[in-house]
């Protein structure tokens, strides 16, 4: 599913080369759970970003399903995110002012769904993820748990390969983050790859596979009954 | 594909805008006045331009005059020809009424003097006008009470006057008759025939008509006249007629060319254009002016659309990671742009008219909306939008997903 291989990702800060992603490999198959830790500035959420076609690494190798994304133009990534990935914020990202609804059915205009499709389709995944009744509520009028389920729709309704979360339960409570992480298992189960990054070991020991990073570099791969925080 | 995605872009683009009516209302306002003012002020600068017109032909339709002595501009105004020495002759006159239909309508020679007019014991002094019976006709200025003298009097140079407006207010007491009255023109009774209509100018409302053969009899003695007034069939024919006067009159004068003439021909149709270059000039000045609010109002579009991009940088964001391409972006903020400066046209449109309708139905001012200003002032709108609303919309497009996501 994903294979990224010796990737680099440097910044060029004045005379200074910050090395973001130094030298990084990871394979991830189709229907894993990777948790992916470290401690804030270690690199994890460029990683997150290149996997998630956001950012381009500098060097090496990355591939999605089989294809070579590393170098792909504004055009293609863009494609590509709105194809194959699901992104779930920490702060959610949903647009204010639109229905929650209207939140899950903006990759599927971008997929060139036609409107009838899309409502019915945004309309199914909020009810997969227990949301039936609050579909036409704006953001502000849910709960934070609600609202990061209403992302996770969001993230799903393309019907991803990946679905990757950046702290997705760093703005709830432990309660609403357990809930959240919860979902992501049974998702899991139905066959989706996630990948999360957390600080939060709690919650990334809900996931079947940690990765820790430092500076860069991956420290540990290992599965998750082998982990010891 | 391609309609489908505008479609989106133009749902996108309204609910973005209803979802702030005021900005989007203050932002479309530059416009909307804009539009409003080229409008309602190449109306204004159309209607004035109508109206000078519609002054001139008052003075009479398709009118061409002989004129004696060297030219002082082209004018067809009156000016005061007691000054100058006639040299229009009884054949000159002769020659224009010999001329065919085709060309020439009705000729009347005038002379005029300054005369001091006597009523029992009032005074008042006036424009003493010898003319011939075609005069109201070709000038379109008639008696309002009573009647211009007639070919009869005309040949047997009858003592009788038509009095101007003026005059009448001058001389008589308000109500009063003055039919048949004597009143005594530098000494000479004359019986008055007529009262003529009020023209609002002072120039023409202190006349007194006499028969021209009355006038070279007791005022001047000069068998010449000042002025052949003409009216000319047709106003497409009326150089060609003035070069035949030209050229009959510089032959029966012995002249060698119109330089050293003793007489010129002014023409409406020359006055007309004259009127029309300065008029064209007032109304594009006005027009100018509008244009520049416009532009104005197009600034205005940019900053609204500028501060609406920066505001809404984390919404891009969070649409480029979902998989907006960049030009996706770039059409939804130049469709906002585009729908603003369009809706503020139209509008504009209404408010420009309205303005115009109201400036002459209660302004007392004349005002032709022209088809061109609407279309020209909206297409307008239509630009500045495009224009104004390209480099946001295009900032929009180029911003970095991940710098847009972490905006705070």
């Amino acid at each position: 599913m994903i294979e990224i291989e010796s990737l680099s990702r440097h910044y060029q800060m004045g005379p200074t080369t910050v090395k973001a992603i130094d030298g990084v490999s990871l394979f991830v198959d189709k229907g894993e759970f990777v948790s992916i830790i470290g401690p804030s500035g270690s690199g994890k959420s460029t990683l997150m970003n290149i996997i998630g076609c956001l950012d381009s690494p500098t060097a090496g190798e990355y591939r999605l399903s089989g294809e070579p994304v590393a170098h792909l133009s504004k055009d293609q990534l863009a494609e590509i995110r709105n194809r194959h990935i699901g992104f779930v914020f920490q702060t959610f990202n949903l647009l204010p002012r639109i229905s929650a609804v209207e939140n899950v059915e903006l990759p599927l205009i971008y997929a060139g769904i036609p409107p009838r499709e899309r409502r019915e389709r945004a309309m199914e995944i909020l009810k997969r993820v227990k949301l039936d009744g609050r579909e036409h509520h704006v953001p502000n009028e849910l709960s934070g748990g609600q609202r990061q389920r209403v992302a996770t729709a969001r993230a799903l309704a393309v019907r991803p390969e990946v679905l990757l979360a950046d702290e997705p339960t760093g703005a709830l409570d432990s309660k609403t983050g357990a809930e959240i992480v919860a979902l992501f298992r049974e998702l899991q189960a139905e066959g989706v790859t996630l990948i999360m990054v957390t600080h939060d070991p709690e919650v990334a020991g809900q996931g079947k596979r940690i990765v820790q990073i430092l500076d860069g570099k991956i420290l540990m791969d290992v599965p998750v009954e082998e982990w010891r925080p | 594909m391609k309609l489908f995605k505008f479609r989106e872009a133009l749902a996108m683009s309204l609910r973005s805008i209803a979802s702030n009516k005021a900005r989007a209302f203050l932002t479309a306002l530059g416009v909307m006045i804009g539009v409003a003012a080229v409008i309602a002020l190449v109306a204004l600068g159309n209607g004035a331009q109508v109206s000078v017109e519609a002054s001139l032909q008052s003075l009479g339709s398709n009118l061409l005059i002989v004129y004696s002595g060297q030219p002082r501009g082209s004018s067809l105004v009156r000016r005061s020809t007691t000054s100058i020495v006639p040299a229009l002759t009884e054949k000159d006159l002769e020659f224009i009424r010999s001329l065919p239909e085709n060309l020439v309508v009705l000729a009347t020679p005038e002379s005029s003097a300054t005369g001091q007019i006597k009523y029992e014991n009032r005074n008042t002094s006036a424009t003493v006008v010898g003319t011939g019976i075609e005069y109201p006709s070709i000038r379109n200025f008639h008696p309002i009470y009573g009647d211009f003298f007639s070919d009869l009097d005309l040949k047997t140079r009858k003592t009788v006057a038509v009095i101007g407006a003026q005059v009448y207010k001058d001389l008589f007491e308000e109500g009063s008759d003055p039919l048949g009255q004597k009143i005594r023109i530098n000494g000479i009774g004359f019986r008055i025939l007529g009262v003529m209509e009020e023209k609002g100018s002072s120039t023409q409302d202190t006349q007194i008509f006499i028969p021209v053969s009355a006038f070279q009899r007791y005022v001047t003695g000069s068998s010449n006249y000042a002025m052949v007034n003409i009216q000319a069939a047709d106003l497409d024919l009326m150089r060609d007629l003035q070069r035949i006067i030209e050229d009959e009159l510089l032959k029966l004068h012995r002249i060698p060319n119109m330089d050293a003439a003793d007489f010129y021909i002014a023409n409406q149709l020359d006055l007309l254009s004259t009127v029309q270059g300065v008029t064209g000039t007032f109304t594009l000045l006005l027009g100018s002016i509008a244009a520049i609010s416009l532009i104005v109002g197009g600034i205005g579009i940019m900053n609204i659309m500028l501060v609406s991009v920066t505001e809404r940088t984390r919404e891009i964001g969070v649409r480029m990671a979902l998989g907006a391409k960049p030009k996706d972006i770039l059409s939804q903020f130049l469709t906002e742009a585009i729908i603003l400066s369009v809706g503020g046209g139209l509008i504009g449109i209404l408010l420009g008219v309205l303005v115009s309708w109201g400036a002459s139905r209660f302004g007392g001012m004349a005002s032709v909306v022209s088809i061109d200003s609407i279309v020209l002032a909206f297409g307008f709108a239509v630009v500045t939008g495009l224009f104004f609303g390209g480099y946001p919309a295009f900032r929009a497009s180029r911003l970095d997903p991940i710098e847009a996501l972490r905006y705070e």
